[in-house]
């Protein structure tokens, strides 16, 4: 059974191939404009990549922020069962998800493969990749380095602010107090593993707590994300990957690997 | 084949829930009570607007005034009420403002039964409300009647009563009617036989297969206030006729969706964008625990008492979030679950309605005892944030099925 699973995000589309419950190979592209033909580029992709011919294919299952508008996908499944199975896969014993996104932060409850509870932060860009996107750009620092910065601060600014434009103001002012680049760095990473751990503690998440997302890359984020938890956390090779493996599982029926 | 099926069920199952004729008559009642209104007026009889469950038809009625909610559930007139009003207070308060200061100007659409009333029977419930009838009164005369805030003493209910007999003096000089005991237990009567069909209407909603969608009733909830009692009592037998004559007819429950109830705010009419969500993701709403729902109704007045007793006795117990302790709530919501057979509740709350937004821990915590899960949602009147909800939704019905 061949299945491809699409991850259709506001940055960027990811599918993946699942041959007979094993995954074969992944692709990543910026989604751009259109939501549609990026996720057909990603798909020839792994098919390609493969060489599998479209039509030998059982399905391909669609989920993320666009996945209504992936006209050609048998089936769409929401990001937050699509993240559960495939963390589940790679992870079986996990009992908790922590996705941040582009756009929103989603916790997981998670019981034997099932989404037992879950939450997602409000009409707000507080606790998501957002928060980072503009306070990294007011502190002059690429996204992807922010992580590391902040790991050689000895002394994090603090930041009080939750709220994302309010945020990039006290950055700058900070950088007009003369604080340290990495302590500003640090000061927001704590600002968001902060937000994200009372959304965390609201669900209940205890123990065998999986980081997915885009944002799970950033080595320092896990580590204040850890400090602030009090856990570790199992971060997948891939870990922007799992919505998509999640959802190739899902439209098969993979409910359990056991 | 599975997709085709179930396309072809939903199909048929929406069909079947949108051929009442008595939702489009209810739908398509608006102006003609507009037209009653205004006639009522012209041979001389007041009319009253309210904005809450608390305020007694039977009194107003009594007296032989007429009624109508003011409740605003419309995006467009919140902006006109932030001119007055600070930005974060909940938009019903917002909306209900706007569309009594909007009344009479150009370009934006309010309704036109806010220039109707001649006095506003307000209650002291949240604070956003409260302070908002203080500016209120400055465009129509405004009469706030006050509640006190832990119901559950005999004091409460005592003191409740005094402010019942103060409204009713309101509303004696205001008519020029006496209102006699006689006059309220007959509303009383009235009133509770409105009461006792809308339990028969949700009574429907407990079958395996419900007639009708969830969406259908929030929408003729939302006029309950709206139309004329005698209006809306015609309209609900109707409705229930033909609701179960469609119930005869459908044996067999095809639909497996998840059962769904809505806690929390109200959803005044203009407003239906939750539930509209919920449905078109697959839930089907069985039962609202709200004010567009079940606490208007769940409760009769005792007809052997003395009326105004009966009255405070029955309308102080109302589970609103305004009261502490509100475990009365809890303890309906989970009634409620039980009885309508609920797969997972719906926490639905107005953003900046701090009452209900506090109350949600106390929700879910008593819901997962019992082990029903929530999904909590917090929103306004805008579109803005449809997709984020949907995305929730479909989550938590994957997570139901
Ligand atoms: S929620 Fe409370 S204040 Fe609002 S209408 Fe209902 S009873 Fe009145
Ligand atoms: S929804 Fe909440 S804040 Fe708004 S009027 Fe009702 S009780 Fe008050």
């Amino acid at each position: 059974m061949i299945s491809v699973g699409i991850d259709s995000g506001s940055a960027t589309t990811k599918a993946v191939l699942v041959i007979d419950g094993q995954m074969i190979t992944r692709n990543i592209r910026p989604t751009g404009f259109d939501f549609l033909s990026a996720a057909k580029s990603v798909c020839e992709d792994v098919l390609s990549n493969a060489g599998i011919d479209k039509k030998d294919v059982t399905g391909i299952y669609a989920t993320g922020y666009g996945r209504n508008s992936i006209k050609f996908a048998d089936r769409a499944v929401s990001e937050i069962t699509a993240h559960t199975m495939g963390v589940y896969y790679l992870y079986p014993a996990v009992n908790g998800i922590i996705d941040i996104g582009g756009q929103d932060s989603k916790i997981i409850s998670v019981n034997d493969g099932r989404v037992t509870d879950f939450l997602m932060n409000d009409k707000c860009a507080a606790g998501t990749g957002k928060f980072l996107e503009y306070t990294a750009k007011a502190l002059e620092v690429p996204i992807e380095e922010l992580g590391n910065l902040a790991l050689v601060s000895k002394e994090p600014a603090s930041i009080t602010s939750m709220c994302t434009v309010f945020a990039e103001s006290e950055v700058i002012s900070l950088r007009a107090r003369g604080f340290k680049k990495e302590d500003i760095a640090a000061g927001l990473i704590e600002s968001i593993a902060r937000r994200v751990a009372v959304m965390v503690r609201q669900v209940g998440l205890k123990q065998n707590v999986a980081f997915v997302g885009g944002v799970a890359k950033n080595a320092g984020i896990k580590v204040f994300l850890e400090k602030e938890l009090g856990i570790s956390l199992y971060v997948p090779p891939e870990p922007q990957v799992t919505g998509a493996l999640g959802a190739a599982l899902y439209g098969i029926g993979k409910n359990s690997i056991v | 084949m599975e997709n085709d099926l179930i396309y072809f069920i939903t199909k048929h199952f929406v069909e079947r829930m949108t051929h009442f004729k008595t939702l489009e008559y209810i739908k398509n009642s608006y102006s003609s009570r507009i037209c009653q209104l205004t006639e009522e007026k012209k041979a001389g009889k007041k009319i009253v607007g309210t904005l809450c469950l608390f305020v007694p038809d039977e009194i107003i009625f009594a007296a032989d005034a007429d009624r109508v909610i003011l409740c605003g559930g419309k995006n467009d007139t919140i902006s006109i009420a932030e001119q007055y009003l600070p930005r974060n207070i909940c938009p019903l308060v917002k909306s209900s403002f706007g569309s009594v200061v909007n009344n009479g100007r150009s370009g934006v659409k309010s309704c036109s039964h806010f220039g109707l009333v001649d006095i506003v029977v307000a209650e002291n419930t949240c604070d956003s409300k409260k302070k908002m009838y203080e500016l209120l009164g400055d465009y129509v005369p405004t009469y706030v009647l006050d509640l006190p805030q832990k119901p559950d003493s005999l004091a409460a209910v005592k003191y409740f009563l005094e402010e019942l007999n103060k409204f009713k003096g309101v509303m004696e000089q205001l008519t020029g009617n006496k209102v006699t005991v006689e006059q309220l237990k007959k509303e009383i009567i009235s009133s509770n036989e409105t009461r006792k069909l809308l339990h028969r209407l949700y009574d429907l909603r407990k079958t395996d297969s419900p007639p009708i969608s969830g969406v259908d009733v929030i929408k003729v909830m939302q006029k309950q206030y709206v139309l004329s009692a005698e209006d809306f009592k015609k309209a609900l037998r109707s409705l229930i006729d033909e609701a179960e004559k469609i119930k005869a007819d459908f044996k067999t429950d095809f639909t497996r969706k998840p059962r769904i109830m809505i806690s929390g705010c109200p959803m005044p009419g203009g407003n239906t964008k939750v539930p509209e969500i919920i449905e078109n993701r697959g839930g089907i709403i069985v039962v609202e625990e709200s004010c567009t729902g079940t606490r208007s109704f769940w409760d009769l007045v005792d007809e052997s008492k003395d009326p105004m007793t009966a009255l405070a006795e029955r309308y102080i117990k109302i589970p609103c979030s305004c009261m502490t302790p509100n475990d009365r709530r809890i303890d309906n919501i989970l009634e409620l679950a039980r009885e309508f057979k609920v797969d997972g509740v719906v926490n639905y709350t107005l953003q900046f309605c701090h009452g209900y937004n506090i109350e949600r821990y106390k929700v879910q915590q008593a819901l997962r005892n019992a082990g029903i899960p929530v999904l909590s949602i917090e929103t306004d009147y805008s579109d803005s944030d449809v997709e984020q909800i949907g995305l929730r939704v479909d989550a938590f019905m994957e997570m139901l099925s």
